[in-house]
């Protein structure tokens, strides 16, 4: 193995780490996803002669292509999903606030 | 035959509380006129107790978001409030912060009376001192919503206009903050063979310290955000 793999091995055992201490309470399937594709995302960094078979039995040149492109695929994907849940909460969210607000409406004409 | 006139206001000090001591003295030439103002969850909340006292013609109904949602948030929860009272036909909208002068708003309502149903304030036909990059980001405004809806107007997002109440009912504004005015330019394009669109000159006050406070020539690219994402998620 190369240097750069080893390197890339490392990140990504400690961002497994890191995400393990901050989700093992209130979200394990986080760590389980991850675990499966860092796990792949390690075996292409360690053999990067497999990522370059696997773009070739499909037709693309080189194997960090391969990888790239379904990276920026599944990247923008998350993205745009990300998003999209952030504007949907940030629409409930207004709903109820107006919703406490127009409870709660005072008219000048029940003061003194 | 009430008007409403729609308030969002957010931490303007005491300018609320002379705005409508102004639409107070105007009420009875109107035929009777009712505020709905709502405080966008301001540092301070708006005291309902130092706004004008109510008379036969004059009332403020008060609205308070717990927290900050942004003035288009603040105008439909106005709008929905004016819209449970049936006794409304006119409905106005305006800001709080002085910028636009009360005097204007008998000629926006005599508009919707003569049969108009949105009335557009425009401060370019009035005696506005409009700065020279807002008029430039205003003008840009214009040429990207006249794309947007084909409906080529004087002025884009000033906040003074006036609607019948089958208007209203058609403009549920869904953009929080400053988009809104596109939006509502959108919907009444949207609708534009059903409801008769004039525009009326105003006047729009600037000064130093209204500039400093209010939106900054650079929020426009926040706009753009916004009516991005409303093109890509919104369901309508």
């Amino acid at each position: 193995m190369s240097i750069a793999s080893w390197f890339v091995l490392a990140v990504l055992a400690l961002t497994l780490l890191v995400d393990y201490a901050k989700f093992r309470r209130h979200a394990r399937r986080v760590i389980v996803v991850e675990l499966v594709v860092f796990t792949v995302a390690g075996c292409l960094a360690a053999f990067p002669d497999l990522a370059t078979r696997l773009a070739a039995a499909v037709g693309i040149g080189r194997g960090v292509d391969f990888v790239l492109y379904l990276a920026i695929i599944w990247l923008v994907r998350e993205s745009i999903l990300a998003r999209l849940t952030r504007w949907e909460d940030a629409e409930r969210f207004t709903e109820v606030v107006r919703g406490l607000a127009m409870g709660s409406v005072r008219r000048r004409s029940e003061l003194p | 035959m009430l008007v409403a006139v729609l308030v969002p206001t957010y931490d303007e000090g005491d300018a609320p509380a002379q705005v409508l001591g102004e639409l107070r003295a105007l009420a009875p030439a109107l035929g009777g006129l009712v505020v709905y103002l709502v405080d966008d969850g301001g540092a301070a909340a708006v005291p309902l107790a130092r706004m004008p006292a109510a008379t036969p013609e004059f009332d403020v109904v008060l609205a308070r978001h717990p927290v900050n949602l942004g003035q288009g948030a603040a105008l439909e929860t106005a709008r929905r409030l004016a819209l449970a009272d049936a006794r409304h036909t006119v409905f106005v909208t305006m800001d709080s912060d002085r910028q636009h002068r009360v005097e204007d708003l008998p000629a926006l309502v005599a508009a919707v009376r003569g049969g108009a149903d949105v009335v557009l304030g425009d401060r370019f036909a009035g005696h506005s001192r409009v700065p020279p990059l807002r008029r430039a980001v205003l003008f840009g405004a214009r040429l990207f919503e006249f794309l947007l809806t084909r409906l080529w107007l004087s002025d884009a997002h000033n906040g003074y206009r006036a609607f019948s109440r089958r208007a209203l009912e058609r403009i549920r504004i869904t953009q929080d903050r400053m988009a809104h005015a596109t939006e509502i330019r959108q919907l009444v394009a949207r609708h534009r063979r059903e409801l008769r669109i004039v525009e009326v000159p105003v006047t729009v006050h600037y000064s130093r310290e209204l500039l400093a406070k209010g939106q900054s020539s650079l929020g426009a690219i926040h706009v753009l955000r916004d009516l991005a994402f409303r093109f890509l998620f919104g369901s309508r």
